[in-house]
């Protein structure tokens, strides 16, 4: 028999929304935790307006993007500006173990939905508010996405050609940076409750988290003062390095070597054994150096030839290259197929929906990804009869007085 | 919090961080270096520019919350020590390629029957297994294989990546996760497992859900210098200004087009743009653009007017306006100007930590604020070998068994 879920007894009260939050419960909600989604009806989730749609469709259940993010979790709808409805969110305090939220500051708090009344409540509550900047400082109120907080951190001029203007990272970028965060920070809070009976508020500013993925540049302009202008793909640790075209539309082959012996094995796969000898080219300084020169000869080989038949060719021979990956590529991709990264996942109104794999593997007990994403209010009922025990007539006031929304 | 918790940290430069976070949230975690040191401690940048075993920024940067101790793991004597640890850990986090660490007799399978309950985190490439799980790796290659290079650039030149390492970064702040999950598992039926992360499918997150788009058959998302392509629509995100940058999402629907509809009321409150762009639906401007009832030449006329309003204005000014008005506009900023932010300085994040030749260096703070147990950084990166005495003294070896075990090439 299959080992119980590892979260199977982790209740999660989530007011996440858009992606940073989002991505944590679904982690949690992959291993077993239950997750009550709450989502407003006359304030739609920015998610479920962002592609990729099925078919092209812009639907309110067809964005893949909201599938993706939202898989396994149970839908509720509650208008908190009622206070029927906000009496429902605080049977639900009292029932949740964690509750989550990424509001601009002061949301929560006009609620009466802060960490220091839902302690009140609930004493052990773990609670975690996840928003751009942090609860507190000059900026805590600028709200946004992602991209507004990679551009603030300084990510954008690390993505970029030197003789134009920075290219930036694509999208939201510190929204796939602070999940990881969250959740190894939730997940210590449980730990610690367990062990102490102590609850906890967590601050989670995404642009904090996001940041220490530049420490390497922070700590040596701060100690050395060196800048990081745009650089396209030259690396302190690889030459040659760099992305080179293939043969098709938009194909490109990416190709990094780092020891020597990477270096040699490239110039015998390339069929070129002189350039192994060319002066120009013979120790890793050089070849950093020389690199324009360098990447033409790589690209002349690379251009008319299928960017999977030099992956195989370069990997064959122990040179560190893959094709650049597109959408069509990760669907056919044999690594990602033997791992089961895509996998279909069940859906209230569509016949089913496609979602990405757990990141991980769990020897023992791994995620059966079976559950999509819910549909607007699709759990409604279940939540207010299973889990809050509401009676028949009470939930037909409750939505009868608009509690749970339009 | 993780105060009860034993890391033994075998992990190369691919899972520092997985480390450091745990050893962030209160975890005692002990760095396992090789005999004559972690060979990251290569890796420039360095401080003063000068190579050397505590110079390096990359090792820096990701081994702080660590005690150091070497050992020799191609020795039998340095495996029973190692052995001799793991009797006493929760965690083991490993980094090497699949099957070396069973090579050496310390693979999950055999660290196992010392440690049932061991979490045992395996960070590489492409995952334990499967057709690609020996392929040769890099940044660069494992942001190809994710899906995320190719959304990264102009659309007239090749993909390129973001010129900082970010690839294991990603993976093993995942991994962190992963085995605290797996720890809570732990508690309560006493076992460990495996934790198998892959940097492919970890850092495939950041593609924001387009590798789904050929299953679902939606127009193919294409990189754009500045912002993004679907299909034949640009959605720019970088702005020019007066003295620079800024990022300003302009996007429509019923979420975002509140936010357009905003903005382009104040543009035209400042007599900037026409009444016929200030009256146009925002919320459905999306599907008519998808559905072709909207050209995109009018669409490009419409940007122009934003690009324009934008052109006039410095990024303080801007950023100003964001603030008063709530709009999605922020300032581009250099690591030099981050540094500087006030929001950071007021929020008390920037940490500073005693280098060992006396310097005192700049460190991003805490990635949470917690209200009981804050993240503290308890102790610098360790020198080779600086907690030897202390660890193998806590296995009962005293100081003369240190002394013959570091003659022989052990530690």
């Amino acid at each position: 028999m299959a080992s119980a879920l590892p979260l199977s007894d982790i209740k999660v009260l989530d007011f996440f929304w858009v992606l940073a939050g989002p991505g944590v419960t679904r982690s949690l909600a992959d291993y077993g935790a239950t997750v009550i989604r709450v989502e407003a009806t006359n304030r739609t989730d920015p998610v479920r307006t962002v592609g990729p749609f099925l078919n092209n469709k812009v639907e309110r259940e067809t964005s893949a993007l909201w599938w993706n993010n939202n898989a396994g979790k149970y839908g509720v709808t509650i208008d908190m500006s009622k206070p029927e409805g906000k009496a429902v969110a605080l049977d639900l305090v009292r029932w949740a173990d964690i509750v989550t939220e990424s509001f601009s500051p002061k949301a929560m708090k006009a609620w009466g939905m802060d960490y220091e009344s839902l302690r009140k409540i609930k004493p052990d509550i773990i609670m975690i508010s996840s928003c751009l900047m942090g609860q507190t400082g000059p900026l805590a109120r600028f709200a946004g996405f992602g991209n507004l907080a990679a551009a603030l951190c300084g990510f954008y001029n690390l993505v970029g050609w030197p003789d134009r203007q920075p290219s930036g990272p694509f999208s939201a970028y510190t929204d796939y940076i602070a999940p990881r965060f969250g959740l190894a920070t939730v997940l210590a809070a449980l730990i610690h409750r367990k062990q102490t009976g102590e609850g906890q508020y967590i601050d989670q500013a995404q642009a904090e988290s996001a940041l220490q993925m530049l420490t390497i540049p922070i700590v040596d302009s701060a100690a050395n003062g060196r800048e990081y202008p745009p650089v396209a793909n030259r690396d302190l640790y690889h030459a040659p390095h760099g992305v080179y075209p293939a043969a098709g539309d938009d194909r490109w082959i990416a190709i990094a070597c780092r020891t020597e012996a990477q270096w040699q094995a490239l110039t015998k796969a390339m069929g070129q054994s002189a350039l192994a000898q060319d002066s120009n080219f013979a120790t890793f300084a050089d070849r950093q150096k020389n690199q324009p020169a360098l990447d033409e000869k790589i690209a002349a080989w690379t251009r008319s030839t299928d960017p999977l038949t030099l992956q195989h060719k370069l990997q064959d021979a122990g040179v560190p290259a893959h094709v650049v990956a597109n959408t069509f590529d990760m669907t056919e991709d044999p690594q990602l197929k033997h791992r089961s990264h895509f996998v279909q996942a069940s859906h209230g109104s569509l016949e089913k929906t496609w979602i990405e794999n757990s990141r991980y593997r769990l020897s023992r007990t791994p995620a059966p990804i079976e559950r999509g994403a819910p549909t607007l209010g699709e759990h409604n009922q279940h939540v207010l009869e299973h889990i809050l025990g509401y009676s028949e007539e009470r939930i037909v006031e409750l939505v009868s007085s608009g509690a749970l929304g339009e | 919090m993780l105060s009860r918790c034993r890391v033994l940290d075998l992990s190369t430069e691919r899972g520092f961080l997985c480390g450091q976070m745990l050893g962030d949230l209160g975890a005692d975690v002990i760095k396992v270096e090789p005999v004559g040191g972690d060979p990251a401690r290569n890796l420039p940048p360095y401080l003063k520019d000068q190579p050397g075993p505590d110079h390096s920024i990359y090792w820096l940067a990701y081994n702080r919350n660590k005690r150091g101790i070497t050992l020799n793991l191609e020795t039998d004597e340095g495996r029973d020590i190692l052995r001799r640890l793991v009797a006493n850990s929760d965690f083991l986090i490993e980094s090497e390629n699949p099957g070396a660490m069973a090579a050496r007799g310390l693979g999950y399978e055999s660290v196992r029957r010392i440690n049932p309950a061991l979490v045992y985190v395996s960070i590489t490439p492409f995952g334990q297994d499967g057709p690609k799980a020996s392929y040769a790796d890099s940044d660069l290659i494992m942001m190809a294989a994710s899906g995320v290079l190719v959304l990264y650039g102009d659309e007239d030149r090749g993909p390129i990546r973001m010129s900082v390492p970010q690839a294991y970064p990603l993976t093993a702040a995942d991994a962190a996760g992963a085995a605290l999950i797996a720890y809570w598992e732990r508690l309560k039926s006493g076992l460990g497992q495996q934790v198998d992360v892959a940097a492919q499918e970890s850092i495939s997150l950041a593609g924001q859900s387009t590798s789904l788009t050929a299953l679902v058959h939606a127009d193919e998302t294409r990189r754009m210098a500045g912002g993004v392509k679907m299909g034949s629509i640009r959605v720019p995100l970088v702005w020019k200004c007066k003295d620079g940058l800024v990022s300003c999402v302009f996007l429509f629907g019923t979420a975002l087009g509140v936010f357009t509809r905003k903005l382009v009321d104040y543009i035209f409150a400042q007599g900037a743009c026409s009444e016929e762009l200030k009256d146009t639906d925002w919320i459905s401007y999306g599907a008519k653009l998808l559905s072709g009832e909207e050209s995109t030449s009018a669409y490009e006329q419409k940007l122009g007017v934003v690009a324009a309003f934008f052109a006039a204005r410095t990024k303080a000014q801007l950023f100003e306006i964001a603030r008063e008005n709530g709009f999605l506009i922020a300032p581009i900023s250099t690591i030099e100007e981050l540094l500087q932010n006030a929001q950071f300085k007021d929020r008390d994040y920037w940490r500073k930590v005693e280098h060992p030749d006396g310097i005192t260096l700049t460190y991003p703070g805490p990635f949470a604020k917690l209200s009981g147990h804050p993240i503290a950084f308890r102790r610098r990166p360790p020198q080779i070998g600086e907690h030897n005495r202390e660890i193998f003294g806590e296995l009962g070896i005293d100081g003369d068994g240190i002394a013959a075990l570091a003659r022989k090439g052990v530690i």
